[in-house]
């Protein structure tokens, strides 16, 4: 049984409750929270340094405005409250990561409070959700909304809060850099007190997918805001998912496990998916889940204990001595909401309108602000909007494929290709020239990747490329025709069984006209012709 | 060589005189200074490290501006001999904060009101013993043994602050800075009869200074007279970037201490002045301060201060909280004592932390962990915090009717070593301080005569509303014209070079 299938058996018996606590470092600011240093990753250990971040005795701190502006940014942008008068706390625990052995965090007021993220889920994604098929489009229950292809999820979001992030620790000696059997560890304090917001969601989502989802909508949303290069592989955003599963129909929480080390998207849908199904079992079993931490292993597709909490930590929380209370202003408070960008949603919605996209290219053209800004700058060197336009929508279409498809994956394969950046070889006018020698069928779409391939390869002119490579597709009836006639002279005896009834021999006949054409014919025209020839 | 036998007594202002007319140079000073301190405080035992290397520096530094007839353009203490306190960062020295846990640690980076001193021209011979971390009010909890009072060795010199008192009072520096977080500037000076200020919260950066309760903290000067304590406030004051509970003050100290008394309106507080524990002694002496005043044309009234009772409890949750987590960060990894051979992280920690730590310490570090735990915290921080707010309404309200409120500064003069063994009774000698700490407001002690059974002196406590500091200067002034400057204690006089 498929890992899937299992977890859609699981679901019918058991509700998921899921809630998510998602760290972003606000990796675009020039400094670190509390003090001057540089944020700069990979940098030499402990060169980022000074007294402030090391907790040398003595030192004090002085809060990033940036920093803040930057976590009102994020409130602002996920529908949260924003409270005016908030405060530093300090946590306080013990560990050599942690400089000044407490964190700088906040208290039971955080700058950002009561926000949501409505999630689109459909495709296979939507079919997690247990009980789907009993709602009528347009028809809500619990938090979700019925919609054509799959529905819509309401997110509750408890708090954004601001905190500082802790020192990296090395172990070594020990295995994968492992605590355990390490004979020492080491401590680089270059990432001690990086500006780091902590969104904590409400126990409202049900299925891996939908968490997944609202790891990706809330990733868009803050690289549209700029206030992180949200980097799930190098740490920037992650994301720990807190786990219960309660019997269908009953309303009190089962215990809940803490699982950490999803630094991706699929290893947090897998790892869920994995916790949720192993809850399952243990429960049917007669068992209890215990509340622990647990770590999940993608090579080993499992997830293993990390600690147990037998008693709630006390951190001895208590109001930060050295940092004022804020008492922000609406005035300034609408300052910063004057700078909120285009959002995700409203740019997909302003796709759709201007250039009749369908939602779900809109959505997925909006994931990445480059592919975004990129496909813009497309309609903008060409067409402009006009959803009424019939040649504008396909211009759109053909547009909003490249980007989807080709563009990112070519950017998720080379770490090298920039659209943003000035030097890249695929500029705005290429891509149209692209998507208009296949539309109007110059060269086939297949032709068309090889082309895609050899703009960025060689920064010419995808025009010139056609012409130098002799890639022009041959559309002329009157040609294909001609070959096809000889196709089917030299090879009667095929023509024979075919007529026979073995009709799938029309893929030999293509094959070898395409040959003849040494593969630039028009495969449509080929196929249309190959039909009416051996039907006569 | 000119005779250098009673350059100890020299005011600030003298000083400058001497360096301006040429009658001594910064570095004959700066040797004489050196040469008393290692002939003197064996006595007191007020120095923990003396900096000889950094004060010739200094003092060659303020000659070559002589020299170029740049003196008028340095700062207001260009060539006067300081010293600090042992929990405030000097590039180069140990701060050792008079503990074990940092008996080796030694300053990458100068503090700011370390720096201001410095910038004004101070001539640095070294850093000052205090109670361990300033847990204390006699010095007799520094690791590296207890400071005597000049004015008697077999008694206390106060505390925290002791050794910034007594090193002033001992002649053996002219200015010295000190913290105060409860009393450690303001009890110590009374203790050494000299003036001792804590200027309202805010008023001093406190960057690179050791916190011990980050709410409370201030750092002032001590001096043998009022206007050497303005020159120094004047060098101390201004807003810092890196301490963002500074405030941008531009008050001229010197200017204040100028001003007469006439028509200022001086509260008394009859919770205070009438407390259980206030010794007639103290209470004569603040009286006739009162007398005084008014003589000069100062107005007294009654003001009262109905929380104030409240103060030593609040203080005594708030403070152990804030140094709780303050001191956590000396945990033996980076810096500090490490207890060695340990296999594992608690183990070092715990070792490292119960031999690093005097007893004091680590009373209030366990009292702040005990208040701060979750069930523990809404029964005692939070009602401490809420009494704070009383409290410092209580001086807001006084201060309609009033512009300076006089009081005792502690209830009795200073005593003896192991007079006060119980901790408790030790708390409740700063009644008098802490509640200025609590509401952030200034405060100074300035001697007003002795004690006639002791012969100690005994200070009285000005205190000001907030970032009215110039009001207690004034007042403070006025009193020293009453009862006559300071000076250096008798057994310390007149006999350099004999």
């Amino acid at each position: 049984m498929s890992s899937v299938k299992k977890l859609e058996e699981v679901l019918k018996d058991w509700e998921a409750v899921i809630g998510l606590e998602i760290h972003t470092e606000l990796t675009t600011l020039n400094t670190k929270m509390f003090c001057g240093c540089k944020l700069e990753f990979g940098a030499q250990p402990n060169t980022h340094v000074c007294p402030v971040c090391l907790g040398l005795p003595g030192a004090l701190p002085v809060p990033n405005k940036a920093a803040i502006e930057s976590i009102v940014l994020a409130g602002l942008a996920t529908n949260c409250d924003i409270e005016k008068h908030s405060m530093f706390y300090r946590k306080n625990y013990m560990y050599p990561d942690m400089a000044k052995n407490f964190q700088t965090t906040q208290g039971p007021v955080a700058f950002c409070m009561r926000g949501y993220l409505d999630l689109d889920v459909d495709g296979a994604g939507a079919k997690e959700r247990y009980g789907l098929e009993d709602l009528a489009e347009g028809q809500t229950q619990d938090n979700i909304t019925r919609t054509k292809d799959g529905y819509v999820a309401h997110v509750g979001i408890t708090r954004i809060h601001m905190e500082e992030d802790a020192g990296k620790m090395i172990h070594v000696g020990g295995g994968e850099g492992r605590i355990a059997g390490a004979t020492h560890s080491l401590v680089d304090y270059n990432r001690a007190g990086t500006p780091l917001i902590e969104l904590v969601t409400e126990p409202d989502l049900r299925t891996p997918e939908e968490a997944r989802l609202f790891m990706q909508k809330l990733r868009q949303i803050f690289l549209a805001l700029g206030i992180s290069d949200c980097s799930m592989e190098e740490g920037s955003m992650r994301c720990d998912g807190n786990v219960s599963l309660r019997r269908r129909g009953t309303t009190q929480f089962g215990t809940k496990t803490e699982l950490k080390n999803m630094n991706s998207f699929k290893n947090l849908h897998d790892g869920l998916l994995y916790e949720i199904c192993r809850q399952a079992e243990v429960l049917e079993e007669g068992g209890i889940i215990y509340q622990e931490t647990r770590h999940w292993d993608p090579s080993a597709k499992r997830t293993i204990v990390m600690r147990v909490k037998e008693t709630a930590d006390d951190y001895r929380l208590f109001p930060e001595p050295d940092l004022a209370p804020y008492d922000l202003t609406d005035e300034w408070i609408d300052s910063v909401r004057a700078k909120l960008p285009e959002l995700p949603d409203q740019k997909a919605a302003r796709f759709q309108r201007d250039f009749g996209l369908s939602a779900y290219d809109a959505r997925h053209l909006v994931a990445e602000p480059a592919v975004a800004a990129f496909f813009q700058e497309c309609m903008d060197v060409s067409k402009g909007p006009d959803a009424q336009d019939d040649s504008t929508r396909k211009l759109a279409k053909a547009l909003a494929n490249l980007c989807i498809n080709d563009i990112t994956a070519r950017a998720n394969a080379d770490a090298a290709f920039d659209l943003a950046s000035p030097e890249c070889p695929l500029t705005p006018a290429r891509a149209v020239e692209l998507v208009g020698l296949i539309s109007s069928d110059a060269i086939s779409s297949k032709q068309g990747k090889e082309v895609f391939a050899a703009v960025i390869e060689l920064d010419r002119d995808p025009g010139t490329i056609v012409e130098e490579r002799g890639m022009k597709q041959v559309s002329d009836t009157g040609a294909i025709e001609a070959v096809v006639d000889q196709v089917i002279a030299e090879n009667q005896d095929a023509v024979a069984r075919y007529k026979d009834g073995n009709v799938k021999l029309i893929g030999f006949f293509v094959g070898n006209c395409m040959k003849a054409l040494k593969g630039q014919g028009n495969p449509k025209l080929i196929n249309q012709i190959v039909a009416e020839k051996l039907n006569q | 060589m000119p005779d250098m036998s009673r350059y100890y007594d020299l005011s600030v202002s003298q000083i400058r005189e001497g360096l301006a007319s040429g009658q001594f140079s910064a570095c004959e000073l700066t040797a004489a200074a050196l040469e008393r301190v290692d002939a003197e405080d064996q006595k007191i035992h007020a120095f923990l490290q003396v900096t000889p290397d950094l004060a010739m520096d200094a003092a060659r530094e303020v000659d070559q501006r002589i020299a170029q007839g740049a003196f008028d353009a340095m700062g207001p203490l260009a060539g006067v001999p300081v010293a600090f306190k042992d929990n405030m960062n000097l590039t180069g020295t140990r701060t050792t904060c008079a503990s074990r846990m940092l008996e080796t640690y030694v300053s990458p980076y100068t503090a700011t009101c370390v720096d201001k001193v410095l910038q004004a021209g101070g001539i640095p011979l070294g850093k000052l013993n205090m109670d361990e971390f300033a847990f204390g009010s006699t010095t007799e909890s520094s690791a590296f043994g207890p400071t005597c009072n000049p004015w008697d060795l077999t008694r206390v010199p106060g505390g925290s602050s002791g050794g910034s008192a007594a090193a002033v009072a001992a002649g053996l520096a002219t200015v010295t800075l000190g913290s105060d977080t409860g009393g450690s500037i303001r009890q110590p000076a009374n203790f050494c009869g000299v003036v001792g200020v804590k200027p309202t919260y805010g008023t001093v950066s406190r960057y690179g200074v050791v916190a011990f309760g980050s709410s409370l903290d201030q750092v002032g000067p001590f001096a043998r007279s009022v206007k050497d304590a303005a020159l120094a406030m004047n060098a101390l004051i201004g807003r810092d970037p890196k301490d963002c509970t500074s405030q941008d003050i531009a008050t001229d100290f010197v200017a204040a201490a100028q001003q007469d008394v006439a028509g200022m309106r001086i509260g008394l507080v009859p919770e205070f002045m009438n407390a259980p524990g206030l010794s007639s002694q103290v209470k004569d002496r603040i009286l006739e301060a009162a007398a005084k005043l008014e003589a000069m044309g100062a107005q007294i009234v009654e003001v009262t201060l109905p929380n104030a009772a409240a103060s030593i409890s609040s203080y005594y949750v708030l403070g152990p909280c804030e140094a709780f987590s303050n001191l956590a960060r000396f945990d033996s990894v980076r810096y500090g004592y490490c207890d060695p051979g340990h296999r594992d992280l608690q183990g070092q920690y715990d070792a490292s932390r119960e031999i690093g730590f005097g007893k004091e310490a680590r009373r209030r570090m366990l009292l702040g962990s005990y208040l701060l735990a979750s069930g523990v915290y809404d029964k005692y921080y939070y009602p401490a915090q809420k009494v704070r707010t009383l409290i410092t309404q209580d001086y807001a309200r006084a201060y309609e009717s009033c512009d300076v409120i006089l009081m005792p500064a502690s209830p009795r003069p200073a005593f003896k070593f192991g007079e006060i063994a119980d901790p408790a009774e030790m708390y409740l000698s700063d009644v008098f301080t802490v509640s200025i700490n609590i509401a952030g407001n200034g405060g100074m002690s300035v001697p007003v005569g002795l004690c006639p059974q002791t012969g100690m002196p005994i200070g009285a406590q000005l205190v000001c509303p907030q970032f009215k500091d110039e009001n207690m200067f004034r007042a403070a002034a006025a009193l020293e014209r009453a009862f006559g400057p300071a000076g250096v204690a008798p057994d310390f006089a007149g006999r350099a070079g004999e």
